[in-house]
């Protein structure tokens, strides 16, 4: 093994020439690590945001077969008699054996309906128009509008809304599942102030449908819609007009009928990658009355994303250690051509070919290894810089595309329901915004990323060497020695 | 020890060889001078004989044993010590890591024994001071002192050397030439220099002139 101490011997007293290629060789390996990282990080936050970005699965009446029952219904019937839009509420039963499916994590029923204001009085808005039916109508003729919106849901921290950071509660409490079957309800800052209440207080509204009862209610928390989730639209209310309260209550407040049904409910599932299959498992169990929508356009959106990243850094990985095996196998060569002396004097002296490569393979392995350190320490730094960037350019990208492809920000509420916060109008935008939030790369490196750098540096140095040991290999010591 | 059998050697055209039909013994004990006139093909044949590269025709054999048979490798490793006109040292050790490598790669009986390289490169006049100094500090006859220096710690018998004087000065041709009489007589190697000198090719024990593709032998030193 004497190869070995050649190696060192040389290495040692070039120290200039192996400075030189401590340089290049970690130029090299930085990128190539910086690639690793924000390859990685990418993967990461991929998997990060199949928890976290959040897909949900809603259940709601299926709008479409039922206009086409309307228009079936109003070609045989006459003009004193036309067909209404008739939409069958959701069944609490149904939404219970979707809630059992493994992919489930958490739902929330959604019940919305409208009162009119008695003990207090609504903040005024200059569109105040009925949200009777809303965006979507679900609704549609079947409720008069009133002045105040209530949401009748089974937690308030589990709506998209405060998911999102749209609505936060500054005193008291939210809506909870304890709520069920209770008059507790969470009123908007603007509104309390106006009139003077607060936690504790007690509020009273009349129904806009049926025998028109006056209904107490107790308010339990107090939250803050944010402006930019204002909905200006002609067909909604004032978000401040806007009240909280367990579904129970909004069924309550729309009649009898409506006890054990809501307007939709909304299935947060556990792996976001799996919507599609929790979807279609979910549509054996309901009639086709109901229809399933999925929305993972914050885990798409992150995912795309990453894709990209990922795709992006896995090319810089392969270019730079490409880039990386020729550029070294060129300054091998150069290093091997000012060399041949001692190639010659080594087969002068019998010494075999495979460890005369074997000691310019240790000599490169030792620059490497040093390499490797240097690369090891700046890599994160570069892949920091480099994955900002790329994030960056990958989000807006994917914003531009978004707003080409669909035209006012999305989708409207639609078979949500009128009052329900679906996929569509202004949480469209909350989800984005989530999702770019939860699109930034968390470049850290690991052991796994260390040992990945460390086969790359290996690969690059045994090609490089073997692309340059074909000279070795054709040497002839006579040549060189004697002439 | 080693003996040639109708050897001959051309480069491109076979009807011009540089020598053809050489037959020559060397033996073991003694030294000997190859002289002839610059590109008469007296290099062609030390590069032969050293095992560098193979006869267009005929045979060497070492002991008997032709050297196709023993393999060029082996041959350079364990058989045959070159010195060269440009010393061809290993420019990036000291003069004992040379040493030590030479015996590392030989597979010399002293191999690893820095002393026994220490007492050789001393025995030819290399300061201790000197042998942990990069080579390339040291004079051109101190340089070829310690390449035959790395020939003697190796345990080939036969030593070829190639103009190992053409760079030195008369006081260090003299001492190189001595040196190799040493090896020959005192260690009992079979020494064969390649010279274009006649001063150093006299002080040789036979000598051989390369002339019309021929070798004639001159006469034996007295």
């Amino acid at each position: 093994m004497n190869f070995f101490k050649r190696a060192w011997l040389n290495v040692w007293a070039k120290k200039g020439r192996s400075v030189l290629l401590i340089l290049v060789s970690s130029a090299i390996l930085m990128f190539v690590l910086a690639g690793l990282l924000i390859r990685s990080a990418a993967v990461k936050a991929t998997e990060t945001a199949k928890t976290n970005a959040g897909a949900t699965v809603t259940l709601s009446a299926n709008r479409q077969a039922a206009f086409k029952k309307m228009q079936s219904q109003s070609s045989s019937s006459t003009k004193a008699s036309r067909p209404k839009l008739t939409l069958t509420p959701v069944k609490l039963s149904d939404a219970k054996n979707i809630a059992k499916l493994s992919n489930i994590k958490s739902y929330n029923v959604t019940s919305s309906t409208t009162v009119n204001a008695k003990s207090y009085d609504t903040v005024s808005t200059s569109t105040g128009m009925g949200a009777g039916g809303g965006p979507g109508g679900m609704k549609g003729s079947s409720q008069s509008s009133g002045d105040t919106q209530i949401d009748g849901v089974t937690a308030t921290a589990l709506t998209t809304a405060f998911t999102d950071n749209q609505s936060k509660v500054t005193k008291g409490r939210g809506i909870t599942a304890s709520d069920e079957g209770t008059n507790n309800v969470v009123i908007e800052k603007e509104l309390a102030s106006q009139n003077n209440i607060t936690v504790g207080d007690t509020l009273t509204f009349k129904q806009t449908t049926g025998s028109k009862k006056t209904i107490k209610a107790k308010i339990v928390g107090i939250y803050k819609a944010s402006s930019s989730s204002t909905s200006t639209g002609p067909m909604s209310v004032d978000p401040a007009n806007t009240i909280y309260a367990s579904y129970t209550l909004a069924n309550t407040l729309k009649g009898s009928k409506y006890a054990g049904t809501a307007d939709s409910v909304t299935f947060n599932v556990k792996n976001p990658a799996k919507v599609s299959a929790t979807k279609r498992a979910g549509k054996q169990l309901i009639s086709s009355k109901y229809s399933l929508s999925t929305d993972d356009a914050a885990y798409q959106s992150v995912k795309s994303s990453m894709n990209n990243v990922e795709s992006f850094a896995n090319k810089i990985v392969w270019l730079v250690a490409i880039a990386g095996t020729i550029i070294l196998a060129l300054i091998v060569i150069l290093m091997i051509r000012e060399r041949r002396f001692e190639i010659g004097v080594l087969l002068s002296l019998g010494e075999a070919r495979w460890k005369i490569v074997a000691q310019f393979f240790t000599e490169m392995l030792m620059v490497i290894v040093i390499a490797l350190a240097v690369a090891g320490v700046g890599g994160k730094f570069v892949g920091n810089q480099l994955g900002s960037q790329l994030v960056a350019q990958s989000t807006t990208t994917q914003t531009t595309s978004r707003s080409s492809n669909q035209p006012g920000g999305g989708q409207p509420g639609g078979s949500n329901g009128g009052n329900q916060h679906g996929a569509g109008g202004p949480d469209s935008t909350a989800t984005t915004a989530a999702a770019t939030k939860k699109a930034n790369l968390e470049i850290s490196m690991s052991a796994v990323d260390l040992a990945e750098l460390g086969g790359f540096g290996l690969a690059i140095t045994f090609l490089s060497i073997m692309i340059a040991s074909g000279g070795i290999l054709r040497l002839e010591p006579k040549k060189v020695l004697i002439s | 020890m080693l003996r040639t059998e109708g050897l001959g050697y051309w480069y491109q055209n076979k009807d011009q060889p540089l020598f053809q039909q050489v037959n020559l013994e060397f033996e073991v004990g003694q030294s000997y001078a190859i002289l002839g006139h610059s590109g008469s093909g007296k290099t062609t044949f030390l590069s032969l004989i050293a095992g560098l590269d193979k006869p267009r025709e005929g045979a060497i054999f070492l002991n008997d044993r032709p050297l196709t048979e023993i393999g060029l490798t082996h041959y350079r490793r364990h058989e045959v010590s070159i010195v060269f006109q440009a010393y061809n040292l290993f420019t990036y050790m000291s003069p004992l890591n040379n040493l030590l490598t030479a015996m590392a790669i030989t597979g010399a009986s002293h191999a690893g024994d820095q002393d026994y390289a220490r007492q050789i490169l001393r025995d030819l006049g290399i300061a201790d001071e000197l042998m942990t100094r990069n080579v390339q500090h040291l004079s051109g006859g101190q340089q070829q002192r310690v390449a035959i220096a790395r020939t003697m710690c190796c345990d080939a018998k036969l030593v070829v050397a190639d103009e190992p004087t053409g760079n030195l000065d008369e006081d260090n041709t003299q001492a190189v030439i001595a040196q190799f009489q040493r090896i020959a007589h005192d260690q009992q190697k079979c020494v064969i220099l390649v010279t274009h000198e006649p001063d150093v090719a006299a002080q040789c024990d036979q000598q051989y002139r390369l002339e019309n593709k021929q070798f004639v032998r001159l006469a034996e030193r007295a």
